[in-house]
């Protein structure tokens, strides 16, 4: 909220807008401080770039840089791990009030999950470590860890780079049982 | 939080404290709440407002070893970083049509009720609507103001522009609002 000082003299009538304006308050999700600490700890790329390039200039570019592409596309892939392993942190994802679960994804090629892990980050490193505590494991097919019991509930966390493949555009839906026990959990990309 | 469910397959390797940290946490608690409500003045859901000030943050940790404070105060600088964030991610966006589920999910409002809330929501969506209608100029002053909560003064710096200019411009700004608020 700003101070009145600098409205002295402000047209009549205008006082009032300022005023409605002054009061809107907004603030980002508590959990993103962490998120942040997380991209600088795994050193991940910057988003976004420059300035787009003219259309001429784009179109010489992408016919070279599509002649190297296809020619180190199929070395890429034959290289390229067949997996890959995503650590995210921190959410409350089994509805105990504190963001202090994470997810890991192992995710093949083909953007399919092979292994998902819901953890509490007990020793609130920020990523899956010897301390913490895994809530919930399944490998590529979704399950139900146990029955139907009562009182479930649906949380969930959008949107995360969760499948490696450079854009946060993946989220995490988990079925749990407050405070700390989960049954299920699936991953699923956002449609842009 | 009880018992474990099951023993880890293979821990990471321990590390120290990233270097980050410390500018990271002092940096946040002082200067996310107002950058994030400048972006939010600018871009109508909470995502992308969210999406450029992690971006922000990121590239002025990348940066922090490079800052150097007796060229100015920090947050200036980081609201720099967010303007030209905000430039692109508006270029880039263009004349595209986008539809943001929970709009205002971070609007924060002691309310008595849910029905107060709800007013609220609806005046402030009316609100950041109506300066979004605004030219690109008048929409700068109005979020530097009233979104970050920067004196005249400190946007005159900014901007490079006479404290006297910012308060004229900003008030003319703040009329073409109360008009487009009134149709």
């Amino acid at each position: 909220m700003t101070g009145a000082a600098d409205d002295a003299g402000m047209p009549p009538g205008l006082d009032e807008l300022a005023r409605r304006l002054d009061a809107i308050a907004f603030e980002p999700r508590a959990s993103l401080e962490a998120e942040i600490a997380g991209r600088m700890r795994r050193r991940e790329p910057l988003k976004g770039g420059p300035a787009r390039r003219p259309l001429a200039h784009r179109g010489a570019i992408a016919a070279g840089v599509l002649a190297i592409a296809l020619g180190t596309a199929m070395a890429a892939r034959r290289l390229a791990p067949a997996t890959v392993t995503v650590d995210r942190c921190c959410f409350d994802l089994d509805g105990g009030g504190d963001a202090d679960d994470g997810v890991v994804a192992r995710v093949g090629r083909d953007n399919v999950v092979r292994w998902l892990s819901i953890y509490e980050d007990a020793d609130r490193s920020g990523a899956l470590s010897r301390d913490d505590i895994v809530r919930y494991s399944r490998d590529g097919r979704p399950m139900l860890r146990e029955g139907q019991p009562a009182g479930l509930s649906l949380h969930g966390h959008c949107c995360l780079d969760l499948d490696g493949g450079g854009l946060a555009d993946d989220g995490v839906v988990v079925v749990g049982l407050a405070p700390d026990r989960i049954v299920a959990a699936s991953v699923y990309e956002r449609e842009r | 939080m009880t018992r474990p469910l099951q023993a880890l397959p293979s821990p990471p390797p321990a590390g120290g404290a990233p270097a980050h940290a410390e500018p990271l946490g002092a940096w946040w608690a002082e200067h996310s709440g107002p950058i994030y409500r400048y972006l939010r003045f600018r871009v109508p859901d909470p995502d992308t407002a969210e999406d450029l000030l992690a971006e922000t943050f990121v590239r002025a940790l990348g940066a922090a070893d490079r800052y150097d404070p007796s060229r100015g105060p920090v947050r200036p600088w980081l609201l720099r970083i967010a303007q030209n964030l905000l430039r692109d991610h508006l270029r880039r966006q263009g004349r595209r049509l986008q539809v943001p589920l929970a709009r205002l999910r971070d609007l924060v409002h002691e309310s008595a009720s849910p029905e107060e809330r709800l007013l609220w929501e609806e005046e402030v969506a009316l609100l950041t609507a109506a300066v979004r209608t605004l030219a690109e100029r008048d929409q700068e002053l109005v979020s530097l103001r009233y979104g970050s909560g920067l004196s005249t003064a400190e946007i005159g710096e900014l901007l490079g522009l006479r404290e006297a200019t910012v308060r004229t411009r900003l008030w003319r700004a703040l009329g073409r609002l109360r008009e487009v608020l009134a149709r």
